[in-house]
This record gives C-alpha cells, sequence and structure tokens, in this order.
C-alpha cells in the first residue's frame, strides 16, 4: 500500500494551536470579566493579560485625573494592575471587576499622592483629546486651557473630595459604588462631592 | 423650611430629589442659585477631557505590567533581601560577640550569686593580700594596646579578655580569685 508507507514517512505534524483552552476551548476574548477573574485566580497570565486589556483605559484615566500628568499615571495604572494580579486570588465577585480594580487604583493614587505632589502638566504639553479640526483653531485652544484649568483645579483638591468627584463624574459609578470604594457612608460621598464642586468652583473663579 | 443641605443639593443635581424639598427648591431663590452654580461647575468638569495617549501606548502598558508581574514573581520576599539581611546579620554577630566575650556578667543575677558567693566564704575584702594588690595593680592600669605592644599577650588569650572588662567586672574577678585562693590556702 504505496499510499500508508508515504504517510509514515512523513516527518510533518500539524496541529492547531488554540489561544486559550482553560474555560472548555473558550478564547478568552470571549469569556466575561468573571470567567476571566475565575482563570487569572486560577493562575492564567492569559486571562489576567485579557483584563488588564479591557480594563486599562479606565484604569489610566483614574489615575491621570488623579495625578494630571501622563508619566505617573502610566506608572500608577501599572502598579495599580500588578497588586490586581496580587489580589485576584482573594477577589470573589462582591463587586464588579471594573468597581474592584478602580478601588486599587483610587488606593495605589491615594498612597502615592500622600508621598509625592502631583506634577502638574503644562498647557503646551498638552494633546487633544478631540478632533479640533471641526471647530475654529482659536475656539479649540480656549476650550484646551480651560480643561487644563480644570484638570490642574481637580488636581488640587483635597484626597476624597478629588477621588469622589473623578468617579462619579467621569466614571459614572453611583455614590454607594464610591462609598464602597472609599470605605465610607453614601452620606460623606454626597458631602464629598458636594465640597469637590463648591471648591472647584472657587479654585477656577479665583483664576485669571 | 431649611435650606437644602449638601446631600439635598447633589439629589437636585441628579434629579432624584424627595418632592418636600423640592418644594422648598421651588420657592427658595438662594438654594436655586446654589443649584445653578454646581451645575455649571459639573458641566466644566465634564468637558475637561484628558489628553489621550499614543495608540502604541496602550499595548505599551500592558507589556509593562507583564514584565513587572515577571519581576515580582522572580524576587525575593522583602525579609530575604540584602538590605534587610545585612543589619539584621551584623545585629545578631555583634549579640553574639558579646555573648562569648562577656558571657557571665551580663547575665541578670549572675553577678548577685558571685557576690553571694564572696560574702558567704567570708573573705576580707577589704583587706587584699599583697599578691593581689599587685596583680589588681598590673590588671588595672594595663591597656590591651600597651600589653600587646610589650607582647605580653597576644590576640585571643585570656589576659586580653580581662584587660577588656569594666572596672566592676574587675572588681568581681578579683572577688572571685580571692575566694578561690583563700579556699585553697586553707
Amino acid at each position: 500500500m504505496p499510499h500508508e508507507s508515504a504517510l509514515a514517512i512523513s516527518p510533518w505534524t500539524v496541529s492547531v494551536v488554540k489561544p486559550f483552552d482553560g474555560a472548555a476551548g473558550t478564547p478568552v476574548g470571549d469569556l466575561d470579566d468573571a470567567r476571566l477573574v475565575a482563570e487569572a485566580a486560577g493562575g492564567s497570565r492569559e486571562a489576567f493579560d485579557e483584563i488588564v486589556t479591557r480594563h486599562r483605559r479606565a484604569v489610566y484615566q483614574v489615575c491621570y485625573r488623579f495625578v494630571n500628568n501622563h508619566e505617573d499615571a502610566s506608572d500608577l495604572a501599572q502598579d495599580a494592575f500588578v497588586r490586581a494580579w496580587k489580589g485576584v486570588k482573594n477577589f470573589k465577585g462582591q463587586a464588579a471587576l471594573s468597581t474592584w480594580l478602580y478601588r486599587i487604583a483610587v488606593n495605589v493614587c491615594l498612597n502615592r499622592l500622600s508621598i509625592k505632589k502631583p506634577v502638574i502638566e503644562a498647557i503646551e504639553s498638552t494633546e487633544h483629546f478631540e478632533d479640533s479640526r471641526v471647530e475654529g483653531a482659536q475656539q479649540a485652544m480656549i476650550r484646551e486651557q480651560r480643561a487644563v484649568a480644570v484638570r490642574r483645579a481637580i488636581a488640587n483638591l483635597p484626597d476624597k473630595q478629588r477621588a469622589t468627584l473623578i468617579l462619579r463624574t467621569y466614571h459614572d459609578m453611583s455614590h454607594q459604588q464610591i462609598a464602597d470604594v472609599l470605605g465610607s457612608s453614601v452620606g460623606a460621598v454626597k458631602a464629598n462631592f458636594f465640597h469637590a464642586l463648591a471648591n472647584l468652583k472657587k479654585i477656577l473663579g479665583s483664576e485669571p | 423650611m431649611t435650606h437644602l443641605t449638601p446631600a439635598d443639593l447633589i439629589d437636585a443635581m441628579e434629579g432624584v430629589l424627595v418632592p418636600e424639598r423640592r418644594a422648598h427648591l421651588a420657592v427658595c431663590e438662594e438654594c436655586r442659585g446654589q443649584l445653578d452654580d454646581l451645575a455649571a461647575v459639573l458641566n466644566d468638569a465634564k468637558e475637561a477631557s484628558i489628553p489621550e495617549p499614543s495608540p502604541l501606548f496602550w499595548n505599551h502598558l500592558s507589556t509593562r505590567v507583564r514584565t513587572a508581574i515577571d519581576n515580582d514573581a522572580g524576587s525575593k520576599p522583602t525579609w530575604l533581601r540584602w538590605q534587610t539581611l545585612v543589619p539584621v546579620g551584623a545585629v545578631a554577630t555583634l549579640l553574639l560577640v558579646l555573648m562569648i566575650s562577656v558571657p557571665r556578667l551580663d547575665r541578670p543575677g549572675t553577678r548577685a550569686e558571685l557576690e553571694a558567693t564572696v560574702s558567704a566564704d567570708a573573705v576580707a575584702l577589704d583587706a587584699p593580700s599583697e599578691n593581689w594588690d599587685a596583680l589588681a595593680e598590673i590588671v588595672g592600669e594595663l591597656d590591651v594596646e600597651t600589653a600587646s605592644a610589650a607582647g605580653v599577650i597576644e590576640p585571643g588569650f585570656a589576659e586580653q579578655a580581662v584587660l577588656e572588662l569594666t572596672q566592676d567586672e574587675r572588681m568581681v574577678l578579683t572577688r572571685l580569685l580571692q575566694t578561690e585562693l583563700a579556699r585553697v590556702q586553707s
């Protein structure tokens, strides 16, 4: 049987490598957050990489709002994810994964701020988040200057007020979720939010 | 009716103020003014977007996280690092040296025991013999460097240990030796 012998001497082995088979062969990209957490808690680095990919923008943005500069924000985001990896075994899903990651990021930021004052960005160093081609250059510049002033004012708020304002305004977290993140009551969160806005108004009002 | 509290104003801004407080807001210009101010500032804050990093940054961040986790996994526990081990080792060595070089006199109670032994043997401590006077004189005045320079002692010899004792320690040693000599002579 010439056909069979030809197959027997073939040196090639063909195999299909799946990207991930920890959860019944489902690729990590198809898993929901809860499943990813379970896989990561079991030691899957690939599952944790996917968690990082999904949440890196939000975590980075929380950190940026706190420190108001890219370098520190990227360091803090990295630090937050390393801590998340270390703590993922203890995450029991009592909150959403994003809430848990925000909590870690906020704690990392608050710890860092207690050691180091944020570097305030220069107006010239900012890039435009939105495409400014649709509006006049002058209007865009005024808008960007206002944004820089607001970011700088936020970076100068007391820690809890800043955290509350950031999580409520930019990450749509409920008062209860913020209370969970900061370890305080809903009443305290509302009071912090009020004082954050009042202080922001004061700071912006005193700027030239 | 009292003005809106900070929590009421936040609720009003978010459209969840309870009806009775809403009734106050409808008639209170001061509270409405405060609410408008807060809403305006919040609007300013919402419009303040942050600079978007380079599109390459996101994968770079993931790589940094991976590397940091790898490095963290490969590093020793804090207590095993040289910054911790060196001072701890130095203190341990110092303690060991002290324990070896001053074996008894540092222990509480030992000195009292020695003195009790001395008094029990009823030695006339106030009137030491001539030999002991001579010994005390030699030991009391001589320091380690002088003795070494004169070639009297070599490092590690018992004499060196005697010369390094404090005045009190030498007194106790002298009494102990006197007691022992007196016992032998009798």
